[in-house]
């Protein structure tokens, strides 16, 4: 018995998605972006404002909280809410908290979202770290100018070269493809095709990461509507159950005990994760990996069970996670590399889509069973990711 | 040696000691007085034993590359002059678990394994900084 089997495996379903425009400059607020967005995911569902009786966001102080959220839209029956400080790492713990809020009655109608103007104001570049508001270890990265998540990501990248010999052409490999899946993506932002030249030849940012291997800026939201399997059995759309999701982790640099970067953080949260949902990388036919940058996918296809460690570059080159061909097709969309960075809710979003069998010419042949993913570890410590399946 | 900083750390409660000593010039770790463990960052609960027992002491100040990234891009003013520069993950050599970052001040391409020294600098009177330099 693992901690996972507590979990109320497929008791509750995503019955609605909704999303703005994704942009470099919203023109609008978090709270009209967030407005909009919830308001689209509850006539997806084929429901009202009223029916919502939870909600749930997060983000670095940039998203908009539930309370106005709840004010804004005239909510008087709030029984349930997250407002999660910190980003992506924990955006996958939204969809397991509300699946046990409303598998066990607490509340009926959980809307989860996350709205961000990511490029037009509060960019993550670093440009407005306040030395008197940084927590613990950011403290001392700081007057060195280690303070961007892509810096981080790109000192873990260098420990998977040096242990296993990964290239950059790897990592360029995942951009490509990324690009590719965004082509035909109408929400995605960047649609123009990219090579493996490209990738080679563009910027460095924080070597070994070039600037394609960076997510992008963007101003958007995405909301997702959660009830219970049973009620979305009597709405418009095939019930997205929500089978397994797992958060936590613990495996960071801060003087824990655990010394080796190359080592995938995803490894605790995967075995958690699919005891959740009974379900083993087998049963997995897509996958949204959060991609905040490349190295982060090669290490989560890794920790989540679908290659040895070292193994990812040759099932790059044999075409294994292509969208039309693959046996693990991943960011379907473009991910947040191309569709767009909305802290990996626009995971979700995609991930629905392609369960429903709405994805149009991006639609993967299986599509029952998708992993989604929040950030690893090693930043803030958490990891988060759920299993969907589709009723 | 003193350096005008635009952006100066604001050391916390638990904080002090360590930036007081490299303004002093040392690089000083919480050392547990009871399990005899080092801890970095510094927190409030020894990380081996869990006791409060530690005492901020002066390590050697010498480690090793275990990763590094070479930055290209910065939003940190007092580190353009420095563009590109390298940033090292040092493990000290008191305890393996223990990964200090600073800016690498050489000329060399940094490799894992390369010997390090700390290089502590003084912002104010009661703040420093550090930066790492190859031994030899």
């Amino acid at each position: 018995m693992s901690k996972g089997d507590k979990f109320p495996r497929g008791q509750a379903a995503i019955a609605g998605i909704g999303a703005t425009e994704f942009s470099k400059d919203s023109g609008v607020s978090t709270f009209t972006l967030a407005s909009r967005a919830i308001k689209a995911a509850i006539a997806d569902a084929g429901l009202k404002i009223e029916d919502i009786d939870g909600l749930c966001t997060f983000g670095p102080a940039d998203s908009v909280s539930p309370n106005l959220v709840a004010q804004g839209l005239g909510i008087q029956s709030m029984s349930f809410y997250v407002d999660q400080y910190l980003g992506g790492s924990v955006s996958m713990s939204m969809v397991g908290q509300a699946a046990l809020a409303v598998s066990n009655g607490v509340a009926d109608c959980v809307v989860i979202y996350r709205a961000l103007n990511g490029r037009s104001e509060a960019r993550l570049n670093g440009a407005n770290a306040n030395p008197a508001k940084i927590p613990w270890d950011v403290q001392f990265k700081m007057p060195n100018g280690y303070i961007v998540p892509a810096q981080e990501m790109a000192m873990n990248a260098r420990a998977h070269m040096l242990r296993y010999g990964t290239q950059h052409e790897d990592f360029g490999r995942i951009a490509v493809l990324s690009r590719t899946n965004a082509l035909d993506n109408e929400r995605a932002m960047m649609r123009k095709p990219i090579t493996l030249d490209d990738y080679m030849a563009s910027e460095w940012i924080a070597d070994p990461f070039h600037k394609l291997d960076c997510c992008l800026e963007t101003d958007g939201a995405v909301a997702i509507v959660v009830v219970s399997a049973e009620r979305a059995k009597d709405l418009p759309h095939r019930p997205v159950l929500i089978q397994g999701a797992a958060w936590g982790g613990g495996i960071t640099l801060a003087n824990n005990g655990f010394d080796d970067l190359a080592v995938s953080p995803a490894r605790p949260i995967a075995e958690r994760l699919y005891s959740s949902a009974g379900m083993g990388p087998k049963d997995i036919d897509f996958a949204e990996f959060y991609d905040c940058f490349t190295y982060p996918v090669l290490s989560q296809i890794e920790g989540y069970g679908f290659a040895e460690a070292g193994g990812v570059p040759d099932m790059l080159k044999d075409g294994a996670f292509d969208r039309a061909t693959g046996s693990l097709p991943f960011n379907t969309h473009g991910g947040l590399l191309s569709e767009g960075y909305i802290h990996g809710m626009n995971h979700v979003y995609e991930a629905v889509q392609q369960i429903r069998g709405d994805a149009g010419s991006r639609q993967v042949k299986k599509h029952d069973v998708a992993l989604v993913t929040g950030q690893l570890g090693y930043v803030s410590g958490y990891s988060s990711a759920t299993i969907l399946r589709g009723a | 040696m003193m350096s005008q900083r635009k952006v100066i750390p604001v050391p916390s409660r638990d904080t002090v000691p360590y930036w007081g000593a490299l303004a002093n010039g040392h690089l000083e770790v919480q050392h547990c007085q009871d399990c005899g463990k080092w801890t970095w960052p510094p927190r409030p609960l020894c990380s081996g034993c869990h006791g409060e027992n530690m005492a901020f002491e002066q390590v050697k100040g010498t480690g090793e590359i275990f990763s590094w990234i070479v930055v290209h891009r910065s939003t940190t003013p007092d580190m353009m002059p420095y563009l590109p520069y390298t940033l090292a993950l040092v493990r000290l050599d008191e305890q393996a678990d223990i990964y200090i970052p600073g800016r690498l001040i050489t000329d060399r391409e940094a490799h894992r394994g390369m010997r390090v020294r700390a290089v502590p600098e003084k912002i104010t009177d009661t703040v420093g900084d550090l930066a790492w330099t190859p031994e030899a």
